[in-house]
């Protein structure tokens, strides 16, 4: 994985970024529902995941994984040089999965003046099924 | 079914003050221990005015301001068929604790979609930017909601 941070270090093609969360818990959902206020019994209550058709019970937010994905990110580029990021919600996490984030660098260039880096960024399981996809851009500081 | 008319549509503005223990709260519960959330002399060695609020933390003013199932009947959309398909998030500024953050929800686009498999969708696009107590404009959000038919 390549760790360089300066603009110049940084390739169309490289790992960025790699981490794994998990196991997930249902505890993780209850204190993820207080937090965001979304309170959806989809994802804290087994009866009600059960009776709308969930057969293992609850399953995760999206916006929790969005969220393991924003910490993915911000663990590669801090916080304050994130310009940009968005997802697509592609498959549901259940308690006990173990949810691995990378990214890999598609575009670099400069816009007026900043330097920008556009990534991919998946979110998969331990059988490889994607549950969140998307991408970001991040301005990076460069050497000169 | 989604009313494909209302796009355009204004909703009243979201108004939420950012508390540092809400910006801990959500960081703890995504078990993101970035000291820069959770410890404000760590925020500041780190380049912030203060903690500031992760990458995520406009889904918190958008699910606590609890107007979300009033947009939803508004829109004519069938609540049980509802789907979130995409979130994306424009970063202008830092958003710190004790920031009133205001935001205004406008329906952008709506239209429908045939999947793969036949099935038709109606896929409803939510805008939010909201901006800062000094009228600074702090972040975008997008929301992409999908009505299954």
């Amino acid at each position: 994985m390549i760790q360089g941070k300066y603009f110049e270090d940084v390739n169309v093609g490289d790992t960025v970024i790699e981490m794994e969360k998990g196991p997930l818990q249902k505890l993780q959902l209850v204190m993820y529902a207080g937090a965001s206020g979304d309170f959806n019994p989809l994802h804290t209550d087994d009866d009600f995941a059960k009776a709308v058709g969930m057969k293992d019970g609850v399953i995760a937010h999206g916006m929790f994984v969005m969220g393991c994905v924003g910490q993915a990110v911000t663990s590669w580029v801090p916080k304050n040089r994130l310009k940009r990021l968005g997802v697509r919600f592609a498959g549901m996490s259940k308690p006990g999965n173990t949810i691995t984030i990378s990214g890999v660098v598609t575009d670099k260039r400069v816009v007026d003046g900043e330097n920008i880096v556009t990534c991919s960024v998946v979110a998969k399981d331990e059988q490889g099924d994607v549950k969140v996809s998307g991408s970001f851009d991040a301005a990076l500081p460069g050497k000169a | 079914m989604a009313d494909l008319s209302k796009v355009g549509t204004e909703y009243p503005p979201i108004v939420w003050e950012v508390e540092r223990g809400k910006i801990r709260e959500l960081a703890k519960a995504i078990g993101d221990f970035n000291p820069i959330y959770l410890d404000r002399e760590a925020a500041v060695k780190a380049g912030y005015k203060d903690t500031p609020a992760p990458p995520t933390f406009l889904t918190v003013p958008m699910m606590w301001c609890g107007k979300m199932p009033d947009f939803i009947n508004d829109l004519k959309i069938n609540f049980m068929m509802v789907l979130h398909g995409e979130e994306e998030y424009e970063y202008y500024r830092e958003i710190y604790p004790g920031d009133v953050i205001t935001g205004t929800p406008k329906i952008t686009k709506m239209e429908e979609k045939t999947s793969k498999s036949g099935s038709k969708m109606d896929m409803i696009t939510l805008e939010v930017l909201y901006t800062n107590q000094l009228g600074e404009e702090v972040a975008k959000a997008r929301s992409l909601l999908v009505e299954r038919k």
